[in-house]
């Protein structure tokens, strides 16, 4: 008990008496305020939960595919003569030691012929004999995270061995799918900012509805020389409890769907899904949350309410 | 002390209900004011409550213009002056003893120091046994005597009492306006508006304050033979 009172002093939100000079205790103007909570404490929970997963997949698409590139050799010419295999092999081989031996490039691997033909296979269908049919070569190349380089001069060194060798960077579909994740990423950040918003107007008009029905008790307590502080704080606090047990409501709500959710996610086993597990500075800002919109909902009524007294005379 | 010049007073668009009101109300002085219904007595005494700024002229309290003041100093001057309302306001999901220590409360008297005076004072107007009763339990006579206690408890330097004495009985009655005379010679201005005429004459000895029509017009108490020979002689 002594602890919480220090506690509450410090932040400058407690009385000696746990008693308001307003009547804020009567009615149910508490409980709809506390039950407004609970909800934008859920929605900001799904909110920045969703920003948490779209940056998990980000970053997993990027990182698994960043730095990385490749090498197909077309197993024909510009003008459709396909070369003899050992054509190939001799080409692939000059490609593959001018990649090791170039700068940028941190490593270089040859595809097999088996794996190529397990990436055709869908299209060509299964159980064909590839003998005579002419497969590419492929290479696969990582580059180094400290060498800036070209990858238009490279693709042209390249293209001296045979004009018709490309390089495949990834960057023009990781872009699309980048750019369309970092949308949905946007649009999240925006519902969350929302919610705040809604927090704040729905605080505010809470909290000055309560105050127009206690007009007589401010005014008197005014009139006594009551500091704008001193009136402030006793619905600071109020405000403050009501919005730290409507979110400790919502949070509860939102781990428990977001656990659910989670568990649902494992049982599919959808790869293209990101990841659920959230790190140690992801559970803090979630911990965080319901305290931060305590701390809006405090600050609100603290503005609100000298906001309405600086109008009385 | 307190210096009304050239005052007036309109709600909204509305006729002035107080007009070129002048006065003058020096340090430890009492005054009844008195008026027809209507007169605008609550007005002008909610301008010297600060509860209201005036149209026009100006107000000074405690030698200073409360036009020119900023919000803080305004709450010290409030803090001076304690306020009987006609409907008491009282709080009352608060106990008797929490309204009345309510005035010390907001000047951050220590909760010592608030029970020592506000026990004494609850003694004196005969509520002693009511510390924890809420006042919308108790009667008018009770209520009002809260109040007064309540507008007391500070020792202002102005009381401001709206017919302070009009639901108690003679014996009570007579007993707090005592009281207001104690704390009158203990130098605080008393200003009570009253319809009682029996008590204006009970203490003729207090200057009077006419308001009719919005006009206040002063008068001095009549004088008793021993202070017209002093003038004399």
């Amino acid at each position: 008990m002594f602890k919480i009172k220090k506690f509450e002093r410090g932040l400058g939100i407690a009385r000696k008496r746990r008693q308001y000079d307003l009547p804020l205790n009567k009615g149910n103007g508490g409980n709809f305020l506390k039950l407004l909570i609970a909800l934008m404490t859920f929605l900001a929970m799904l909110g920045v939960a969703s920003i948490f997963a779209l940056s998990a997949m980000t970053d997993r698409w990027s990182s698994g595919l960043e730095n990385k590139a490749t090498i197909e050799i077309p197993a024909k010419d510009n003008s459709g003569t396909v070369f003899e295999q050992s054509h190939m092999d001799t080409l692939q081989d000059q490609v593959f030691n001018f990649l090791q031996n170039y700068p940028a490039v941190d490593t270089v691997e040859v595809m097999d012929k088996e794996e190529i033909k397990s990436l055709v296979a869908p299209w060509l269908g299964e159980g064909l004999s590839y003998d005579n049919i002419p497969l590419p070569g492929i290479l696969t190349v990582s580059f180094k995270d400290d060498v800036i380089f070209d990858t238009d001069a490279l693709e042209n060194k390249l293209k001296t061995f045979a004009p018709q060798i490309r390089l495949d960077t990834h960057q023009s579909w990781l872009a699309d799918v980048l750019r369309f994740t970092g949308a949905l990423n946007f649009a999240a950040v925006l519902i969350t900012i929302v919610i705040g918003i809604t927090t704040i107007v729905a605080v505010a008009g809470a909290v000055q509805s309560r105050m127009a029905i206690y007009h007589e008790e401010l005014e008197l307590l005014h009139l006594m020389g009551a500091e704008d502080s001193y009136i402030s704080r006793q619905l600071q606090r109020y405000v403050l409890i009501l919005s730290l047990q409507g979110a400790a409501i919502g949070t509860a709500i939102g781990g428990l769907i977001m656990f659910m959710v989670g568990l649902l996610a494992g049982e599919m086993d959808i790869s293209l899904l990101p990841d659920f597990h959230l790190s140690i500075m992801q559970i803090f800002l979630l911990i965080c949350l319901p305290l931060l919109v305590a701390l809006l909902g405090m600050v609100t009524a603290r503005q609100t309410v000298l906001r309405v007294l600086a109008q009385m005379p | 002390m307190i210096k009304f010049e050239h005052v007036g007073l309109r709600y909204g668009v509305g006729p002035e209900i107080l007009s070129d009101v002048n006065f003058t109300l020096d340090q430890g002085s009492f005054h009844f004011l008195s008026g027809p219904s209507g007169a605008g007595k609550t007005s002008l005494m909610s301008l010297m409550y600060l509860g209201r700024r005036p149209t026009r002229g100006i107000v000074s309290m405690f030698g200073q213009n409360v036009g020119q003041m900023g919000r803080h100093d305004l709450k010290k001057i409030r803090q001076r002056i304690g306020v009987v309302f006609q409907d008491f306001r009282l709080l009352n999901h608060m106990s008797a003893f929490d309204n009345i220590a309510l005035p010390l409360r907001i000047m951050g008297e220590s909760e010592k120091e608030i029970k020592a005076n506000v026990d004494e004072l609850m003694e004196w107007v005969g509520l002693g046994d009511h510390r924890h009763q809420l006042p919308n339990t108790m009667s008018g006579g009770q209520q009002q005597r809260i109040a007064i206690a309540r507008a007391v408890i500070t020792r202002p330097r102005l009381l401001l009492a709206d017919e302070p004495t009009g639901n108690l009985d003679d014996e009570i009655g007579l007993r707090l306006m005592n009281l207001f005379d104690q704390l009158n010679r203990m130098g605080t201005t008393i200003v009570i508006a009253s319809h009682n005429t029996l008590l204006m004459e009970k203490f003729s000895q207090h200057s009077r304050l006419i308001l009719d029509k919005g006009q206040l017009r002063l008068i001095h108490p009549r004088k008793t033979i021993k202070q017209k020979l002093e003038g004399i002689f």
